[in-house]
């Protein structure tokens, strides 16, 4: 199979003007980003059913922090904290537990106002830069090819990455323009975005891989998800953990981590 | 709101610094594989020998980062897993993009 010789012409005019242009974009996405985050307010609670929400996530919060990090405290205050939440009749966790379960349609009726509108903004800046991108590449760089992948790869291939190169015998290799858009895409401008913009972007990357991969099943998500239907099943759950939990206060065993970490140093 | 997630086996561990040293080691990687990248591509290596490029050229930066501490992994990662093996998969697809870019800009167009 001999080589294809592609014209000097293409590279000037296509295959530099996609990298450049997404490349711009993914950028011009990041500032837009931070700028929406820097005036985002902090979400008032708007109706009383809200407000039981988040008392319910904050008691959840205490009881996990409280499991995770017993070790901090001494014997007579964790018993004292366990108590408190898990007493039989006056603790918080039982009396939570105790509440009906709530109805799903009418908890995610609440998300409503603030996480839509949050919702809408993220997918905003993601999907509809994506889709323009596509859009523009498959209209004016359609039905040529454009370069050649490193790889050999199989016939199943040969429709992502040759569409609208209608040659049959073409070797799958050579592939037109759209899918360099995708090999953009997928391999990671956000990567490099990120060496730019240094290390105060870490949510941002987290979010928009998100986004992608939500886009991707087709569903959309709620931020808090399954929570809202059986709050009652979760705080029996989270009340038999921190019964369960064996309690030793660290501070006992600090001489012990003390001498060992001195001995490890003074080998050295 | 998210609190920082502290366990009790990490209160002998500096958090920050921890995840500074994470957070150049991801640099360090990317750098990796932009340069795996643009020598698979200039070179023109075509098909498995570029992988193996990448996987020697990321085994060079563990080697370097290893020599740079000392070999004493545990005073800057928590284990030696995370710090020489762990993201080979993730970069992956920034190798083969910068791969292919080079490659067609080089040898083909």
């Amino acid at each position: 199979m001999s080589d294809i010789l592609i014209d000097d012409r293409i590279r000037d005019w296509v295959f530099l003007p996609i990298i450049i242009v997404m490349f711009m974009i993914q950028m011009f996405r990041g500032l837009l980003t931070k700028y929406m985050d820097n005036r985002k307010t902090s979400q008032k609670v708007t109706s009383k059913a809200q407000l039981a929400e988040m008392i319910d996530k904050n008691i959840t919060q205490q009881s996990q922090r409280l499991a995770r990090l017993h070790g901090l405290l001494p014997d007579q205050s964790f018993k004292m904290k366990r108590a408190h939440l898990c007493d039989h009749e006056s603790g918080i966790l039982t009396k939570a537990s105790q509440k009906p379960a709530k109805d799903p349609m009418q908890s995610m009726s609440m998300m409503n106002p603030a996480a839509m509108a949050d919702m809408l903004k993220q997918n905003l800046s993601g999907i509809v830069f994506m889709a323009l991108q596509y859009q523009w590449v498959s209209y004016f760089f359609s039905g040529f090819v454009i370069g050649k992948v490193p790889f050999p790869l199989t016939q199943k291939f040969r429709t992502m990455l040759q569409r609208g190169v209608d040659v049959q015998n073409l070797d799958v290799r050579y592939i037109s323009s759209i899918s360099i858009y995708f090999v953009l895409l997928f391999g990671g401008l956000q990567k490099i975005q990120q060496l730019m913009f240094g290390d105060d972007n870490d949510e941002f990357v987290d979010d928009t891989q998100m986004q992608m991969q939500m886009q991707m099943m087709g569903m959309p998500t709620m931020p808090s998800l399954g929570q809202q239907n059986d709050p009652g099943k979760l705080f029996i759950a989270e009340r038999t953990r921190l019964e369960g939990v064996k309690h030793t206060f660290e501070l006992n065993k600090s001489q012990d981590k003390a001498m060992k970490s001195l001995k490890r140093f003074l080998m050295q | 709101m998210e609190e920082p997630k502290v366990e009790l086996d990490d209160l002998e561990v500096n958090q920050e610094r921890l995840k500074q040293n994470t957070n150049q080691l991801k640099n360090l990687r990317v750098y990796g594989s932009l340069n795996a990248g643009i020598i698979a591509g200039t070179l023109g290596m075509d098909g498995w020998i570029g992988i193996v490029i990448y996987i020697a050229i990321f085994l060079i930066v563990s080697a370097c980062l290893a020599i740079k501490m000392n070999f004493k992994v545990k005073e800057y990662f928590r284990s030696s897993y995370d710090a020489y093996y762990s993201g080979i998969g993730t970069d992956l697809l920034l190798f083969l993009m910068i791969w292919v870019i080079f490659h067609n800009l080089v040898n083909i167009l």
